[in-house]
């Protein structure tokens, strides 16, 4: 053990000075301003595979799922921060829709003490959960027959094709009218309970349920309910409020929709597709390919195979190159001077997001309860669930935090990087590259991996256009790189050993 | 499944005995062409009859490579997502060879067998399979060296990787006067006795017996003692060893014979396109594998007809009912599949197959204790 880590520790120091004597190479055969280029754009990509990377890394830690749809959750991250910066009418035309289904199934914890104490016969326990499910069948389909969602998921497309000097309000056009529209929300609610109904299995004996949590299920259900009924009411007023908004303001609650929308749509996806497939590695790592093929396919519909350019908020928008930061915070220009390079501000937007993930990540980690749990789970998950703590509450939260940090890489490459359904599979692959580089389960390595790698590939980049070779060939060789650190050290550098 | 059954010595007759569904398949397919000529009464080569037999061209290719990637995550219980590499290093050796080699070397040297006839172009043929097959299997025995270091997930990124970095190749511009790059080789110019426009019933034959002998080939090597080892290192591989097989020998053995079908299945299908794409290297060729040995059922080689059988027979039909994007509903059926059916159709038919004996079995009993 002593020796391993030894061993760990000369593999990595030795990694780094090898990183050092290749950047002072590159800046003295390169020259000042092309290596500060190339360098922010290597820090700027990097901080993008970060995103993808982070999520990847603890959820293959944890749970050793190997989720292939981890691109899909970045592109639909774009794809949903695109949607309520260019017009949120998909977003809160459908929202009222699937809160009421989840406030719906968020009955479950408060049911399903008082169901499962329930006297019945064994039948009656049979069909009653059978019966349940096929109520909710229909109250689905009265819920969700007849809704426009190609109509809502086209405003956004519509409003990016006309000219951007129109006003972005003569887009939204009318929708269903409220007195036919509340039943909707109604009926999904009561799908949902039904299917709360089913999933608690009523007067099931072998089934555990504690009631001590009771008042604070309520206060939630209670928030869900009163945010379900406000969502509807204003569901068509909202989206012109955002529109309406500073484009700064409307760009940060992007941002924090991407994010909400990530976290939440990993815990959906983790309860109902990869939870009932841990006994089976093989399964799970079918389940998340199915997925990413799904998932591509549900956005061709919704928003056909095109490919979008997000406008930039007007905080990075302004034309004019900025000499200080200072000068830049007060105007938002475009470009900014960096050691005598001119360099889009969006981009060190981006560097900067990554590292303040990166720290947050940190603090989670190191110094919240939460984060000693994750890493207690990493080393040994069999030894957590000993000492009492529900490992499979801790896995879900962990899949939804990678899947939310996916999905804000998403949003953060949505304004210079076209959004399309097939964005997220480049990503995908850097972000497996760069997990094995810097080894599963580590989420330090995930940073040194990402920025080495996009350092890597804009040299690389650099260099190939230098020599005219085809930027396939730089692309190529991080799938190389890949391979021999794969081989000289499967558990990467900074994992556990296997 | 059918490994419960008692062992009888394996002779190709007795595996044909065992084998009758897959026969009376193979017979169908023979028939098939002849059938749908007499009643559409367009002959063979023409309309419909010809575009039915492209259909299946497609799906007796696909098949191949469904089987030969069952041997690999059915029976070795290896998850590589590399088949992609197999199958286009296959494909792109093809067509490189036919469209870069083959024209020169014909037009320089003619080769005669001592009676006179003109062998040239069968030897040209026969060596640019044999090469396509030795590119495959070159590639093959790069992943199970591999697999000597890794295992599960880290193996299956590595083999995404590598299949990857092949795609990036076939991609590549600077290789542009020799692969196309983007575009692909098109209009390779295959033997004209097997070109498949032309000669459609006899392509239509090659590729039948092509999936025949491939499934009597892979049947016969799971069957013998060395595939009982592999089935082995599936369940344990330390007993495996414990016992004193090294599973690092068997496990190249499987990657070699699974390279060589896959391989030549992409010969095949770059013959049938008469081009080479960089799709073809593509990750869709091994999620494609996938999903059909999945549907069909893994572990079981007739799994992999089954499921190609579906892919082809959904890709035709499903466009028709839902429109383009009819993959959308393949996939709701793989996920489907993989949470509620993981043993695939055939798997669960068998399973279901043994319960409904053991319910006959039941109801007889009961029914002879009420006669008495």
């Amino acid at each position: 053990m002593n020796n391993n880590n030894k061993r760990r520790t000369y593999f990595i120091s030795g990694f780094f000075v090898l990183l050092l004597v290749l950047i002072i190479l590159a800046w003295q055969t390169l020259g000042t301003a092309p290596f500060v280029r190339t360098s922010l754009s290597g820090l700027t990509l990097g901080s993008l595979f970060f995103m993808v990377a982070a999520g990847l890394t603890l959820i293959f830690g944890l749970m050793d799922v190997l989720n292939f749809a981890h691109g899909s959750m970045f592109m639909l991250g774009a794809y949903m921060g695109w949607q309520f910066y260019t017009n949120p009418t998909f977003i809160f035309g459908t929202a009222p829709l699937w809160l009421a289904f989840a406030t719906g199934v968020f009955l479950l914890p408060i049911l399903k003490p008082f169901l499962i104490r329930l006297e019945l016969s064994e039948s009656w326990q049979n069909a009653l959960p059978r019966l349940a499910y096929a109520l909710m069948v229909v109250f689905l389909l009265i819920g969700l027959l007849g809704v426009n969602i190609m109509e809502m998921a086209d405003t956004a497309m519509v409003a990016i094709t006309t000219t951007v000097v129109s006003n972005p309000l003569s887009e939204i056009g009318p929708q269903e009218p409220i007195s036919s529209f509340w039943i909707r929300p109604l009926a999904l609610f009561l799908a949902g309970a039904m299917t709360a109904v089913g999933a608690s299995k009523p007067g099931n004996k072998k089934e555990y349920a504690t009631d001590e949590n009771r008042s604070r299920n309520l206060i939630i259900l209670a928030f869900l309910i009163i945010t379900t009924i406000i969502l509807t009411i204003f569901r068509e007023a909202l989206p012109v409020a955002v529109l309406l908004m500073n484009g700064n303001l409307r760009f940060a609650l992007a941002i924090l929709t991407a994010v909400l929308f990530g976290f939440m749509f990993g815990m959906v996806i983790e309860i109902t597709f990869i939870r009932p497939l841990y006994q089976r590695h093989m399964f799970s790592i079918l389940m998340t390919l199915g997925l990413a093929f799904v998932i591509g396919e549900v956005v061709h519909i919704l928003w056909s195979p095109l490919a979008y350019q997000m406008v930039r908020p007007p905080f990075f928008a302004q034309p004019g190159k900025a000499e200080t930061v200072w000068e830049w915070f007060q105007n938002g220009n475009a470009t900014l001077n960096v050691f005598g390079v001119t360099f889009p501000t969006y981009r060190l937007f981006i560097i900067v997001l990554g590292l303040l993930m990166f720290v947050s990540l940190i603090i989670l980690m190191t110094k919240t309860r939460m984060g000693m749990i994750i890493r207690a789970g990493v080393q040994d998950p069999e030894m957590v669930e000993a000492l009492g703590i529900n490992v499979r509450q801790v896995f879900t939260l962990v899949f939804a935090l990678g899947v939310a940090m996916a999905a804000l890489g998403g949003i953060g490459a949505a304004p210079f990087i076209p959004v399309q359904p097939l964005m997220g599979d480049q990503f995908l692959m850097q972000g497996f590259i760069t997990v094995v580089l810097g080894g599963m389960g580590s989420y330090i390595g995930a940073f040194v991996g990402a920025i080495t790698l996009g350092m890597a590939r804009a040299f690389g980049d650099y260099f190939a256009l230098r020599l005219s070779l085809s930027p396939a060939i730089a692309e190529a060789s991080t799938v190389i790189i890949m391979i021999i650190v794969l081989l000289v050290r499967p558990s990467g550098l900074f994992g556990k050993k296997e | 499944m059918s490994e419960h059954k008692i062992q009888r010595r394996m002779t190709i007759r007795n595996l044909l005995q065992r084998e009758k569904a897959f026969l009376i398949f193979i017979l169908l397919m023979v028939a098939f062409p002849f059938v749908l000529g007499t009643i559409t009464g367009t002959g063979i080569n023409h309309g419909v009859t010809k575009f039915w037999q492209g259909q299946l061209i497609v799906f007796f290719v696909m098949a191949v490579v469904a089987m030969s990637y069952d041997l690999l995550i059915g029976y070795c219980g290896i998850l590589s997502f590399g088949h992609a590499a197999f199958f286009g290093a296959g494909a792109y050796t093809t067509a490189l060879l036919f469209t870069h080699w083959a024209p020169s070397f014909s037009t320089k040297y003619r080769i005669f067998i001592p009676g006179g006839g003109d062998i040239t172009g069968i030897l040209i043929f026969a060596f640019v399979i044999l090469m396509a097959v030795l590119a495959s299997v070159l590639v093959g025995l790069l992943f199970s060296a591999t697999s000597v270091r890794l295992k599960g997930a880290y193996f299956a990124m590595l083999t995404l990787a590598l299949a990857e970095a092949l795609h990036i190749l076939a991609k590549a511009s600077d290789f542009i006067k020799w692969t196309g790059a983007d575009e692909g080789l098109h209009g390779v110019p295959v033997p004209a006795w097997i070109n498949p426009t032309q000669f459609r019933p006899r392509f239509y034959f090659i590729a039948l017996v092509f999936l025949f002998v491939s499934y009597l080939f892979i049947r016969r090597f799971t069957n013998s003692p060395a595939g009982k080892v592999i089935i082995g290192t599936r369940e344990n591989e330390e007993r495996v060893r414990m016992i004193g097989y090294n599973p690092v020998t068997y496990r190249t053995l499987t990657f070699v014979v699974s390279a060589i079908f896959a391989g030549l299945a992409g010969a095949m299908f770059s013959m049938w396109n008469m081009s080479a794409t960089h799709s073809m290297t593509s990750t869709v060729i091994t999620v494609n594998a996938l999903i059909m040995v999945i549907l069909g059922g893994m572990g079981t080689l007739v799994g992999g007809i089954v499921g190609a059988g579906l892919l082809q027979a959904f890709s035709h039909f499903f466009y028709d009912w839902f429109g383009p994007r009819w993959p959308l509903m393949f996939g709701l059926i793989f996920i489907i599949s993989v949470l509620f059916f993981p043993y695939g159709i055939v798997g669960t038919w068998r399973l279901k197959r043994l319960q409904i004996k053991e319910g006959w079995a039941r109801l007889i009993a009961l029914l002879a204790v009420k006669k008495e």
